[in-house]
């Protein structure tokens, strides 16, 4: 099963993501893929908040801000299933800090997310919702935007179900 | 209690007046008051809408008090009132600290809101879907 969970700033969407993960781990080794990198002590917080609320489910935390396609080898032999948060996250990295810096992006995210979902029997990844705001920023942002926008329909695509967090409520959209 | 939330400007208020035509409304805009606000006239009898309920959470951020504590208070003085939020997390991260706070802040107790609702409303469009 692939899900994807996709929501604005404090929606809910992890803590509804990491339901549904564990809802779907029938004893399968779990792993939580973590994308953000960590620059500040605001960044600190977000992680300590995001593991306090993990705390005690099972997840073995696997830190990979891009290039996902390299800790591959490194999960269980058998199938397994993964938590991965964020995209969006990862979208920034490998275009502001990655090897690729324009769009090809979206290919090697289309391509490593697709050997990503290989390898699992339950994958759920959180989305951000950033394109409500109605401001248009310089191009790089903008380019971001796109590229995120386009990975969000294609990881629609390939999940069997889609929800969106609203206020900590999920929606189901596909 | 009764939470409608949308983005700006989706028409969450006509979206209310609508739906309570039949029933005699107060609306109390949060922009303008903290959650100290005295009840001005007789509301027992009128259904309270407390309008823009985000800025009541932005400025306590601002004013660094803690902005549960302060919807706890204003649900307290109101607890059958329909609040209204403008969902302001689906965009881009701001640069500014205090702003990402902000957005943040608003979206936990728009979540917290939920939570204690008996009923959720998302207006887009002018349309209210019930999400709860």
């Amino acid at each position: 099963m692939t899900i994807l969970v996709y929501g604005g700033s404090g929606s809910g969407k992890s803590a509804f993501a990491e339901k549904k993960t564990t809802e779907l781990n029938k004893g399968n080794k779990l792993y939580y893929l973590a994308t953000m990198q960590v620059y500040d002590d605001e960044d600190r917080e977000r992680i300590k908040r995001h593991r306090k609320l993990r705390y005690g489910k099972g997840f073995t935390t696997v830190e990979q801000p891009k290039n996902i396609d390299k800790i591959l080898d490194s999960l269980s032999n058998e199938k397994c299933d993964v938590l991965l948060e964020c995209m969006s996250n990862l979208v920034a990295n490998e275009m502001f800090d990655g090897d690729s810096k324009d769009k090809s992006v979206f290919d090697k995210i289309k391509a490593d997310i697709t050997k990503l979902d290989a390898c699992c029997d339950n994958l759920v990844l959180v989305s951000n919702n950033i394109f409500e705001d109605g401001i248009t920023y310089d191009r790089e942002a903008e380019d971001y935007k796109e590229i995120l926008g386009n990975v969000n329909s294609f990881l629609s695509s390939i999940s069997e179900e889609v929800w969106e967090v609203v206020a900590g409520i999920p929606v189901r959209l596909k | 209690m009764i939470l409608v939330i949308g983005g700006y400007s989706q028409g969450k208020l006509d979206y209310v007046k609508k739906r309570f035509s039949k029933d005699k409304v107060a609306i109390i805009d949060a922009k303008s008051f903290s959650a100290d606000i005295t009840e001005t006239e007789n509301n027992n009898e009128k259904k309270i809408v407390i309008d823009n309920i985000n800025e009541l959470v932005k400025n306590s951020v601002i004013d660094k008090k803690n902005p549960e504590d302060e919807i706890k208070k204003l649900l307290h003085k109101f607890p059958d009132s329909i609040i209204i939020s403008d969902e302001v997390g689906n965009g881009i991260v701001p640069i500014d600290k205090t702003e990402r706070l902000i957005r943040e802040t608003i979206g936990r107790m728009q979540c917290i809101l939920a939570e204690q609702a008996e009923e959720v409303i998302r207006v887009i469009c002018g349309i209210g879907q019930k999400i709860k």
